[in-house]
């Protein structure tokens, strides 16, 4: 164990015995016969918050290692695609269609006869931007919103709280379709657009019941009876307490709107070619699916990976912040 | 002896190291003798009970030796199947937070008539009767209409006779009882600690009542177990150890409960706190805190020493603390 | 009793209970605290007893205004402060603090100790000019018996009792007249429990603090309380020195309550009679008629059901005066000497759970 903090009791809290009146000098007695570096304040004491324990926790967690290294690597590789893949991922040549892997082509190509390892490559980008612009949109929208209604409570609540149930009556695809089928844009944007707009629920509950179990706490209480404004007591006192459920609701919905992109995308409702996208890859892929496998599977492997690696790494951060283990 | 526990250990593993939460432990009751122990949180005591239950997590907990002999058996010897035997028709437990204890979905009489269908294989009907009787032994007013209604309906005095209830249902040898009143008014804790000890002697039952409270103790025990940090400080009748306590731990408590026949200027307090139990210091656990401490008490475990046939006391200095 | 600075007046607290979403209709009201009078002298203890549910922590949360009571005043040095809002209401907030009952809800956990300390000087900048902040609170720590190097660390590397200190040195931290104890020590093992009323007691004298010591634990508020009020239902039902409620009580919910605590002593179990009252305490929703002990009382009458007794010296006990002479709301208030049943008392040992006969 590296970091053993207290001793038998944190060389703290002498109270008077019997007669002795002070209590101060009697903890000072107590602290000075302490051996330094015991446990007692010393250098190697360092002070622990729980996100700093958290990260403790998660450095040991090898789901987290994996997790985070898959998505660091994803997250390289749509930052600099051409790193690994020089090729355009436009340029194809029909000639060589549905061909297998070949020597400088280790996916094969698909029916379009594009180099399928480029376009895995290259559609990484796309996934990752959507997922991360998307869950940044539906965080900060639906906390701000969450926190408000869950602090102030009334009116704005109900409202607020019935809006979400309407979108979370929203059936999602057939949402996509008509939402998206009007737009011709053939951006990333739209599609975030959308996810946001139907994402945000999710979080603005997560949001109102953590603020609201937190304002309940003693010290929010104890806050307000010093004469603190409402903003010091959401942002100094109930926005850290109840970020943590909202940041791995988060986590794990940044998958599933990867995940959502491509279904959107292979539904022909989401980018369109030209763009690269695993979606369109895939729904490209699906007809001929008998004779070449390896174009489908490519990027359904990258889309199921990442998603994967999203929701383990939710899962990671839930069991590090989870407050009941601790 | 009905339920003797012979050196129990338990031992927790936890993120800061391992806890040894139950070091050596070892207690005895007889059929209609009421044991308290007596302790602080985390002195072991509910680790114990559950351990002699067979209901302690696993992991992270874990039994690393010892004996509980109950009427001649080892349960720790026994296979899970057998145990379950053993828990709730030989010996039952009353939890300290009945709502929690209680499934809020189905109706206490419900409940009730479980223990009798489930165990005794009565019928429906038959086990329900049961269960009014039952409730009327521990004289919930109106069993008879109130048998159908839920756990949240009663109010916690009456939850708690529930409780009681359904550890009495198929008339153990012996009740655990896990601080049963704390959560409770001191009016209704009075009613239900005259009921639990009535009940007690009616069926001749061993009890094990687990508290931190020093006035329950003095109000129903016949001996007592006082536990810190894992082990048993001190073990003696009930009338010798509110006399004159042999262990300063002890005398420290009893020292500092504010008494209504006794107002005084200051209390006594103990110095410091319990300690940790993944870093218990060497020697007396209890040294750090004592007033009577010396160099041997630092380096030296105290064995149990016994102050007379009845009665240990694990301080090296067990003569001076007796004599004040 | 000395200049008062805090005095309750018929101070009232409901909680409506309504039914309907879109029409809202009140049904009913939760009668929390109904009608509680009480006045506090500067650097006086008074204790506060009552069971679960009498309306004790919300008087507490009146008391700091984290309540708005439904009637009554609330005078601090004579001013009404439940009408106060604003910055008037903010610099009354200075002079009356509260500590709370569980010390690991009632510190942020995202908050070192030392911000926890300091954030009154925070919230109220000209308590403390900015640069002798730290030095105030590293004084805090060091006067409630912590080590003031702490000041970095966070809440959970403390044990009970040693947040119980972080919490009353916040409390300190602006020097306030009257302290609000809501259950200081209920939480707390017992051998520390003992380490904080001490404290407590200290306290008082070095800050010469005023303290309303709101506990369910009989023997604690007497060690600690100059005055005792015994709240039954949202009401004071009978108020006193601490002699004369512990030595003298008349109220039979007092006399009840006293010998129903345990008293750490196997030899006076046996000729210790208890008084067991039968049933349970009645809904605030539906407070019972005339004196709102009657529905456990043993001495219950017909002038019980019909009219309200007032909190006053019993007129029977003017004439002799002593210290049975004390205001207890009971038509039929009595003397007895709470370790033996007094004659005439009749002590229902019988047929408990059921209402009176």
């Amino acid at each position: 164990m590296p970091e053993q903090h207290y001793e038998p009791e944190p060389a703290v809290a002498g109270a008077a015995i019997g007669g002795t009146v002070d209590v101060g000098v009697e903890e000072a007695e107590t602290l000075e016969k302490r051996p330094k570096g015991r446990g007692g304040p010393g250098p190697r004491d360092r002070p622990r918050s729980l996100w700093s324990d958290a990260w403790r926790d998660l450095r040991r967690n090898p789901v987290f290692i994996i997790s985070g290294l898959v998505i660091l690597f994803l997250v390289l590789i749509s930052l600099w695609p051409s790193a690994i893949a020089s090729g355009s991922p436009l340029k194809c040549d029909l000639a060589r269609a549905q061909e297998g892997s070949r020597p400088g082509h280790p996916f094969g190509f698909d029916g379009q006869g594009c180099d399928v390892y480029t376009r895995t490559v290259h559609g990484a980008r796309t996934s990752v931007t959507v997922g991360v612009l998307a869950t940044l949109g539906v965080a900060v929208l639906g906390s701000v919103l969450g926190a408000l209604a869950g602090f102030f409570g009334g009116v704005w609540d109900s409202v607020l709280s019935r809006v979400t149930d309407v979108f979370f009556a929203i059936p999602v695809v057939l949402g996509g379709l008509v939402l998206l089928s009007v737009i011709t844009s053939n951006t990333v944007w739209p599609v975030i657009g959308f996810i946001v707009l139907l994402g945000w629920p999710q979080i603005f509950r997560i949001a109102r019941g953590s603020v609201i179990t937190v304002k309940q706490n003693d010290y929010v209480q104890a806050a307000r009876a010093l004469g603190a404004s409402p903003s010091r007591l959401m942002l100094r006192h109930i926005a850290p307490n109840a970020v943590a459920p909202v940041i791995v609701v988060a986590t794990i919905a940044l998958g599933t709107y990867i995940a959502l992109e491509a279904t959107l995308s292979y539904l022909g409702v989401g980018l369109k070619p030209p763009s690269v996208s695993w979606g369109i890859d895939i729904s490209a892929a699906s007809p001929y699916v008998r004779n070449a496998p390896h174009a489908l599977l490519w990027p359904s492997g990258a889309l199921a990976i990442t998603v994967l690696a999203f929701i383990m790494l939710g899962d990671a951060v839930r069991d590090a912040l989870d407050p009941k283990l601790r | 002896m009905l339920l003797e526990v012979r050196d129990l250990h338990v031992e927790f593993h936890t993120r800061d190291g391992v806890a040894k939460a139950v070091d050596g432990v070892g207690y005895g009751v007889d059929a209609g003798e009421t044991l308290a122990v007596l302790g602080e949180s985390g002195s072991g005591k509910s680790v114990t009970a559950q351990a002699v239950m067979g209901i302690l997590d696993t992991p992270p907990g874990r039994i690393t030796g010892g004996e509980v002999l109950f009427q001649g058996r080892d349960l720790l010897k026994l296979k899970e199947e057998e145990r379950r035997r053993v828990r709730g028709a030989e010996m039952a437990m009353i939890f300290q937070d009945a709502l929690s204890s209680l499934n809020p979905v189905l109706s206490v009489g419900d409940q009730l008539a479980e223990m009798f269908t489930v165990h005794r294989g009565m019928s429906r009907r038959d086990a329900r009767a049961k269960a009014v009787e039952l409730m009327d032994r521990v004289r919930i007013p109106a069993a008879r209409e109130r048998v159908g209604q839920y756990p949240h309906q009663f109010s916690g005095g009456m939850r708690q006779r529930i409780m009681i209830a359904m550890a009495l249902a198929l008339e153990p040898a012996l009740i655990i009882a896990d601080e049963p009143t704390t959560a409770l008014d001191v009016t209704v804790q009075a009613q239900v600690m005259e009921l639990l000890s009535e009940l007690q002697r009616e069926y001749d039952m061993g009890l094990i009542l687990i508290t931190h409270d020093l006035g329950v103790v003095a109000d129903v025990a016949d001996r007592i177990a006082v536990m810190y940090a894992g082990r048993i400080v001190e073990s003696a009748p009930v009338h010798d150890i509110y006399k004159a306590p042999a262990h300063p731990y002890t005398r420290g408590l009893l020292d500092s409960v504010p008494r209504l026949d006794l107002k005084g200027r200051e209390l006594y307090a103990i110095k410091g706190l319990p300690p940790n139990l993944t870093h218990v210091p060497p020697g007396c656990a209890f040294h750090p805190r004592c007033p009577l401490a010396r160099d041997v008490c630092r380096t030296d475990e105290p064995p149990l020493y016994e102050v007379s046939p009845t009665r240990g006391s694990a301080c090296h200095f067990w003569r001076e603390c007796l004599n004040g | 009793m000395a200049e008062p600075v805090l005095e309750v007046s018929d101070l009232v607290k409901h909680y409506p209970l309504t039914r309907g979403v879109v029409f809202r209709k009140q049904v009913g009201a939760v009668r929390a605290v109904d009608g509680v009078d009480f006045a506090l002298g500067r650097g006086e203890t008074l204790g506060i007893v009552g069971e679960s549910g009498c309306g004790k922590s919300t008087v507490a949360k009146m008391l700091v205004n984290l309540e708005r009571p439904t009637a009554g005043s609330i005078r601090y040095k004579g001013e009404d402060i439940t009408r106060l809002s604003g910055r008037a209401l903010k610099a009354v907030r200075r002079n009356i603090q509260m500590v709370f009952q569980d010390p690991y809800t009632s510190l942020n956990p995202r908050m070192t100790v030392g911000d926890i300390v300091g954030e009154p000087y925070d919230i109220h900048p000209e308590a403390a000019p900015k640069g002798d902040r730290r030095r105030r609170v590293q004084d805090l720590l060091d006067v409630v018996g912590l080590d003031p190097e702490y000041v970095n660390r966070y809440p959970h590397q403390f044990s009970g009792g040693q947040r119980q200190r972080i919490g009353i040195a916040r409390g300190l931290a602006l020097r306030p007249e009257v302290i609000v104890a809501d259950e200081p020590v209920s939480a707390l093992d017992v051998s520390v429990q003992a380490q904080v009323v001490n404290l407590m007691d200290r306290l008082q004298s070095e800050f010469g603090l005023a303290y309303v010591f709101i506990a369910h634990d009989l023997s604690i508020v007497r060690h600690i309380s100059d005055r005792v009020g015994v709240m039954y239902l949202g009401r004071i039902v009978e108020t006193g020195t601490d002699t004369e409620i512990y030595e003298h009580p008349t109220h039979p919910y007092t006399q009840a309550l006293l010998s129903a605590v345990p008293v750490p002593d196997p030899e006076a179990r046996e000729h210790r009679e208890r008084i067991i009252l039968s049933g349970d305490v009645p809904s605030p929703t539906d407070i019972p008629s005339g004196c709102r002990f009657r529905t456990r009382c043993w001495k219950a009458r017909e002038r019980c059901a019909l009219e309200v007794p007032a909190l006053a010296v019993p007129e029977w006990f003017r004439p002799a005066g002593g210290p049975v002479a004390h205001d207890s709301a009971c038509h039929f208030a009595e003397a007895v000497s709470i370790r033996r049943s007094a004659p005439g008392v009749s002590v229902p040992v019988e047929g408990h759970g059921n209402g009176p006969g």
